[in-house]
């Protein structure tokens, strides 16, 4: 192969499309209200309308496309963490994510051509699901889609572009252009889950204080038979690139994402040619390996965070609340995370199991996520591109030290993956909320007791099954909790370091709003009345 | 963070920090240094003592 090498590129992906369908709003004479109205069919906003329309509530989806995907089949979120997955196990689409991603679990970082650190999250695991599964994110919201079609109480709209929004006291309005024409709905509660670019966001002049970053990278989506390890594998300084950082991962149909960082001086439109793109592959892969290109694309990273991921009765989730550099799967995740967060809470509000102050729980506890999410990954960031002599001398200390130091692997920063964020203490949770992983329990598991309706569980260690009948026929009539007994020393007593006799009060989101030493029935109610915003007389 | 002495050889401990740096380079000198600093903070691992470690080396610039 030389100079003159012909680059393929693969057929491109038939992406799903949808019709828009006239809704009843068209042309009624008097405003309908709805429950809950998301803005935005992307992951965020999906993922909420599944939660939601699982939960029994109302829930329309606006959405100005009708197919998934951004820009066609390009890919944006491709790693996806445990935390999503044993959602998407509750809402129902793991099986189709699992059958047609990509599993893994070890991650690799070389300099040159050493390896000089690796990681196995399998090795921290207690959960069902495994720590990554790897798919281009069109394929889950597509799963998404069809899942929510099957739902009763949920719509989504497409070709349906929200063109002003009048935020209230009680809810919002919310103006819709569509094929058809024009119409307005009222929403108890309006998600904008619009993505980075919101309008609605900008127009409610809400401060997100952004930063563009300088560092520029270029991804090459390229599908090609070559026994490569399904790992991530991540080069702080590839030889095969200029001696700039590499990231290869595989994805659905053995489609490998190679992501290289440019010279931050180099022109976008030159660096993504065909040509350029494919001298750069041959670089890495030799004269001999046969490969066609899926897709090409340059980017820049940017970050905001916004100030109130709640105003009013207008909730913010996903991009257009925070957008972080793309290192680690912090970005996706993290709007799937936002709107498990928000389902539930939604839900219990809405049907009066709840005080409405329970939703300011979701900025404090989401916030907090995305704060955290944003210093992880701009750490990141600054190890993968030096601003100086001097802070590129500290990195060659840390590589140098690495290659033989095992103290100093741990400094080598290619991205620190995606966990479920543990929560700041809080009205809602004193001691704070940290993730249960979807732990098996005794012929059933946390996320399959966690399906039915929309409550807390109860998870009693060492229990009998008659102490647990018990006392959930005490409580459940008056709270939405279902006791269980679990194992007094099995994997959810390992995992939470749970000691027998215990009492784990779960949320619907499977974090633990309290670990009690007993199963005394005033302690379950206090810390119910606390993580349910209920005043302590309710 | 200790201030107080707690090098025993105060004076052998320098003259080997010199000769590591015997026929170095400045940016090799520099490479060396960054190194040694990453081998004493290991040593030390208490993230309260590294701090005040750097901020009291800033402070002292010059």
């Amino acid at each position: 192969m030389g100079a003159d090498e012909v680059w393929k590129f693969a057929p491109a992906y038939e992406l799903p499309s949808w019709p828009f369908v006239a809704p009843p709003d068209l042309g009624a004479r008097e405003r309908r209200r709805y429950p809950v109205v998301i803005a935005g069919a992307g992951l965020a906003g999906l993922t909420l309308a599944c939660d939601l329309a699982l939960r029994g509530i109302a829930v329309v989806v606006l959405d100005e496309d009708d197919t998934v995907g951004v820009r066609g089949a390009s890919s944006r979120g491709i790693c996806y963490a445990q935390k999503s997955l044993e959602l998407f196990d509750r809402l129902g689409i793991y099986e189709r994510i699992r059958e047609k991603g990509i599993t893994w679990s070890v991650g690799r970082t070389f300099s040159g051509a050493d390896e000089i650190y690796s990681f196995n999250l399998k090795d921290e695991s207690f959960s069902e699901q495994p720590p990554f599964i790897n798919l281009q994110q069109f394929y889950l919201e597509w799963f998404l889609v069809e899942r929510i079609r099957e739902l009763d109480p949920a719509a989504i709209r497409w070709k349906s572009k929200v063109v002003r929004v009048e935020h209230g006291g009680d809810g919002a309005v919310v103006e819709v252009e569509t094929p058809a024409g024009a119409y307005a709905l009222e929403a108890e509660w309006f998600v904008d889950a619009t993505g980075a670019n919101s309008r609605i966001r900008d127009e409610l002049g809400l401060e997100a204080h952004p930063s563009r970053h300088t560092d520029r990278w270029c991804i090459s989506d390229v599908r090609f038979k070559t026994p490569f390890a399904v790992e991530r594998w991540t080069w702080i300084d590839a030889p095969f690139n200029e001696g700039r950082a590499v990231w290869q991962h595989l994805m659905a149909d053995a489609v490998w994402r190679l992501d290289y960082q440019m010279d931050e001086r180099a022109d976008p439109e030159s660096i993504s040619r065909p040509e350029v793109a494919g001298a750069r592959l041959r670089e890495q892969l030799g004269p001999d390996v046969e490969f066609e290109f899926v897709w090409i694309g340059p980017y820049q990273y940017r970050d905001h965070l916004l100030d109130s991921f709640r105003v009013g009765r207008t909730i913010f989730v996903g991009d257009a609340a925070h957008v972080v550099c793309p290192f680690g799967a912090r970005g996706g995740n993290n709007g799937i995370q936002d709107s498990g967060n928000l389902g539930w809470k939604l839900a219990l509000v809405l049907q009066g199991h709840a005080g409405e102050a329970l939703v300011d729980s979701y900025h404090h506890e989401r916030h907090a996520a995305a704060v955290e999410n944003l210093r992880v990954t701009s750490r990141t960031a600054r190890f993968l591109a030096p601003r100086s002599a001097a802070e590129h001398r500290l990195r060659r200390a840390v590589v140098a030290l690495a290659r033989t130091h095992e103290f100093a692997r741990r400094l080598a920063n290619t991205g620190r993956m995606a966990q479920a964020n543990a929560y700041p203490p809080s009205p809602w949770a004193p001691d704070g909320a940290r993730s249960l992983q979807n732990v098996a329990l005794d012929g059933t598991t946390v996320m399959r007791l966690l399906g039915d309706g929309t409550r807390f569980l109860g998870l009693w260690l060492g229990a009998s099954r008659e102490q647990a009948a018990a006392l959930n026929d005490e409580l459940a009539l008056r709270w939405p909790l279902a006791v269980h007994a679990v194992a007094a020393a099995g994997a959810l007593a390992r995992h939470l370091g749970a000691a027998p006799g215990s009492f784990v009060l779960v949320r619907p989101d499977a974090y633990v709003a309290a670990q009690l030493a007993s199963a005394a029935p005033d302690a379950i109610e206090a810390a119910l009345r606390r993580a349910l915003s209920l005043g302590a007389t309710a | 963070m200790k201030t107080e002495p707690n090098i025993a050889d105060p004076d052998g401990f320098y003259e080997a920090w010199v000769a590591a740096h015997d026929g170095l380079s400045e940016a090799e000198s520099a490479d060396l240094d960054a190194r040694l600093v990453l081998l004493l903070a290991n040593q030390v691992g208490e993230m309260k003592v590294l701090l005040d470690c750097i901020a009291a080396a800033r402070a002292a610039r010059g």
